[in-house]
């Protein structure tokens, strides 16, 4: 079936990104992400922004159409954090609608909350973007983290696109029941709870009966495992976390002088 | 206790009775059986006799992962799986569940099958042997770069056998793996079961419908409510119990063994025992004396089938012509079909794992759009229809019916369906609801969680969904699939009942016997296209039609195309072994 229609795995492109060692990609988001936390601007969250997409359109030749189409899952929830914080924030008011009120702290605020929680996501999707989830609970079990739970970041990850089709399947189940005639807030609301148990009890039943067919294949077996294949540790992968380090350093330098 | 292993037994059951953890009753009553090395045991029973559970015996899951109370022992390789846990039995006992992606914890096919043998700390250089040999072995040399969710469903099987195969097992244990495959995929994953009993393999296969297949096994078990009733050589235990595995428990037993019950049933089996291949059946009836002439022609004409399906003046309410469609991300699933739905007609579509058979029914539903007006619908182009107006003209029933349930209990799932189509005068729901759950025999589960039914009735349930609407076509998408006989006797009545209500009824089936028997139309499809759109019995002929999309055919037509062969006139349309049975005189009364 069409399961090129998942957004949320690998993309079997051959780039600069996809050679990095697992291990230092996934300190490169940790690193992506602390930085957003110092930055009080909303111009230093979008140059890093920037320098993400960058990232990933051009160093990890992500196509523009999977970037697209994850665009939801990417921006969603840092939209409606922005928006939120418009709304939420002390300050002078600038805007009003009924009872709500816009204000100029909440503009300020608002950008900076998008930014962190959207960059943060943006970087996380460049790594399973380009990261063989293989070789990410590889280079956990190399860092000396026990592989029982290396795997278990692994199967999570594993995991994502499955579940996205089960979302994509009971949506589709749903909207051909027909819908009742009114559709307020209250009703979506319900339909999305609706969603969530169906999803939820089918992924709780497939993980109980994932992890007895792992027993069933020797997992745990051992305190280690053989690794047919392997991915191998160039210092030179480090410069990718150096030049983050450096720009973070001089944006946060910035924001204090200005 | 060892010491009762004998030398040729890998397993053995001694006295077992299982209480799941959170039932009263046991699931597992007493059980006892012997499994022989090197030979391919087969285990039939109706769904919830514990096949499952017995399966779950054999590498240690029951007790050590599902606890509950366990009696009795179970020894398996000269190992007790009291003692050992799952994980350390697992080079020992392989197990391949019956939907194998869950047991996938890799990304690509070729790491899949290494997972095993890693686990077990092999020599990497060995496992690479390994994985070679076993992607020869399993024919998925060619996929061994695939992503494992990027495989047919006999792929899948194939590779959750290669996966197990791949730690060296003694014995191999299979629950159902065939029940949602096309019958060419079937009959591979058969085939390289019967080459591992070969090799010396032990093999524990459940299943609940058999077919000639059967004829190579050396042991058939049958289970029936926690018990086993029967153990033995399968020739012996058909003819000693066929009749009460087919009417009673409800067991898909071949055609050919269907006759030969027959003839038990009127005495005339005499010394010879159940027939399971082609030849072996028509040998019998000529041997018994059957072919010697007065046939009886059965009740119902074949002119009557012709005037339902030949209705020229009926009202067309799907019109597709040249229909494509292409996935975003490049997959090419319909290449241009053309097809007629007819007001009241009962359309069946077979073909192949992935022919575009689910793609054609999203579109029909409006789930998915074609990208020209290549498709109308009700007079109106398909582009134009919402998904939700459309609901009242079509329904689908999907193949996990549980994805379209929204509520908390079977009444109110019909509620909300009366809701859609705006009816919300109390009595009147009241009154519709209790119609339906009437007729779809759901009226004792009207308050039971709709995930806590039976797959038979979460199945029915989602059929009186649909029905609420009223709708001029009903979809199935594979009604049967994990489904005893009783159950799909009872569902595939309740459509012919709808279909006489003048619904037209279209369902999606690998069942090819379904076909045969029910079918006054039937549509082909292969690799994205139609290659045959006509009456049921002209299917059968078709060699070429039926290779390329990878169907069979039943053993029944095979048995009447011998017997033609043999100069007996079968002229008569057989759609049924019942139907069969009676033009050969061989039920009670013609005797």
């Amino acid at each position: 079936m069409a399961s090129s229609e998942t957004n949320l795995s690998y993309i079997d492109v051959n780039s600069v990104m996809h050679r990095i060692y697992p291990l230092v990609k996934l300190i490169w988001v940790f690193v992506v992400a602390v930085g957003l936390f110092f930055y009080k601007e909303p111009i230093s969250g979008a140059i890093m922004f920037l320098l993400v997409l960058f990232m990933a359109l051009v160093v990890s030749r992500i196509p523009f159409g999977a970037l697209i189409s994850s665009f939801k899952l990417i921006f969603g929830l840092g939209i409606i954090l922005m928006i939120f914080h418009f709304f939420a924030d002390p300050g002078n008011v600038i805007y009003r609608f009924g009872p709500l009120t816009i204000t100029d702290g909440g503009l300020q605020v608002g950008p900076v909350f998008f930014f962190r929680l959207s960059v943060v996501v943006l970087a996380s999707f460049i790594l399973i973007w380009t990261t063989d989830t293989r070789d990410l609970m590889f280079s956990l079990t190399k860092a000396g983290i026990p592989y029982r739970y290396a795997f278990a970041v692994f199967l999570a990850l594993r995991f994502l696109p499955l579940e996205q089709k089960e979302v994509e399947a009971v949506k589709a189940a749903h909207s051909i029941r027909g819908r009742a005639a009114k559709s307020g807030l209250i009703d979506r609301f319900k339909l999305w709870q609706r969603y969530m148990f169906t999803v939820l009890i089918n992924g709780l039943r497939k993980a109980e009966m994932t992890a007895t067919a792992l027993e069933c294949r020797a997992f745990g077996a051992y305190p280690d495992r053989t690794y047919v294949k392997t991915v191998t540790f160039h210092a030179v992968d480090l410069i990718l976390i150096l030049i983050f380090i450096v720009i973070q350093a001089g944006l946060i330098y910035a924001e204090g002088i200005m | 206790m060892q010491t009762t292993i004998d030398k040729q037994i890998l397993a053995e059951v001694q006295n077992v009775t299982y209480t799941h953890w959170n039932q009263e009753e046991p699931t597992l009553r007493n059980v006892s059986l012997q499994i022989e090395t090197g030979t391919l045991n087969v285990l039939v029973g109706p769904s919830g006799s514990g096949k499952s559970t017995l399966c779950d015996l054999f590498n240690g899951v029951i007790p050590h992962l599902y606890g509950g109370e366990l009696d009795g022992q179970v020894f398996v390789d000269g190992l007790n799986t009291r003692e050992i846990e799952v994980k350390n039995l697992a080079s020992h006992v392989g197990r391949v569940f019956q939907d194998p992606e869950i047991m996938f914890a890799m990304l690509y096919v070729e790491d899949e099958i290494a997972f095993g043998p890693e686990n077990l700390r092999l020599d990497a250089d060995i496992i690479r042997e390994t994985v070679e040999e076993m992607l020869i072995q399993t024919d998925l040399v060619e996929r061994r770069s695939n992503l494992v969710w990027n495989l047919s469903g006999g792929q899948v099987q194939k590779l959750g056998l290669a996966a197990v195969l791949a730690m060296r097992p003694k014995m191999i244990v299979l629950d159902e793996p065939t029940s949602n495959l096309d019958p060419v995929a079937t009959r591979n994953v058969h085939e390289l079961v019967l080459s591992l009993r070969n090799e010396g393999i032990t093999v524990l296969y459940v299943t609940r419908e058999l077919d000639d297949f059967l004829a190579e096994a050396d042991q058939l078990l049958v289970m029936d409510d926690g018990e086993i009733v029967a153990a033995g050589d399968p020739k012996q235990v058909l003819k000693e119990r066929g009749g009460y595995l087919a009417d009673k428990l409800g067991v898909w037993l071949p055609e050919t063994c269907e006759i030969g019950i027959a003839l038990q049933e009127i005495g005339r089996l005499g010394d010879e025992s159940i027939p399971i291949t082609v030849a072996e059946t028509v040998d019998l009836l000529d041997n018994v004396g059957v072919l010697d002439g007065n046939f009886r022609t059965s009740g119902k004409s074949e002119t009557e089938s012709n005037t339902l399906s030949g209705n020229r003046n009926a009202e067309i309410l799907v019109l597709a012509k040249d229909l494509h469609y292409t996935y975003p991300g490049g997959v090419e699933a319909l290449k241009g079909i053309s097809l007629e739905i007819q007001e009241g007609e009962w359309l069946m579509i077979v073909g192949r794992n992935g022919a575009g058979k689910s793609t054609l029914a999203r579109m029909l539903v409006g789930l998915t759009k074609p990208k020209d007006n290549a498709l109308t619908m009700f007079d109106v182009d398909a582009r134009k229809w919402k998904v939700q107006d459309l609901a009242n003209l079509i329904g689908l029933v999907f193949q996990n019916p549980e994805h379209q349930f929204l509520t908390d209990t079977v009444e109110e799932e019909i509620g909300y369906s009366l809701l859609a189509q705006g009816i919300t005068e109390p009595d009147e729901v009241e009154a519709r609801t209790d119609d339906l759950l009437d007729m779809l025999g759901l009226s004792k589960v009207a308050d039971v969680h709709p995930f806590a039914l039976s797959a038979g009735l979460k199945r029915r349930l989602g059929v009186a969904t649909m029905l609420v609407g009223e709708p001029k076509i009903l979809l199935v998408d594979e009604p049967t699939y994990g489904q005893d006989k009783e159950m799909t006797f009872t569902l595939m009545a309740l459509m012919k009942e709808i279909n006489a209500r003048g619904v037209a009824v279209v369902m999606i089936t690998h069942d090819m016997r379904l076909v045969q028997e029910y079918a006054e139309r039937v549509v082909v499809m292969s690799n994205g296209l139609i290659l045959f759109d006509g009456p049921s019995s002209g299917l059968f002929d078709q060699e070429e039609v039926l290779t390329q999309s990878n169907l069979r055919r039943t053993l029944l037509h095979d048995i009447v195309n011998e017997l033609k062969r043999r100069g007996v006139d079968v002229s008569e349309n057989i759609r049924s072994t019942g139907d069969l049975i009676h033009y050969l005189n061989i039920d009670e009364e013609g005797n």
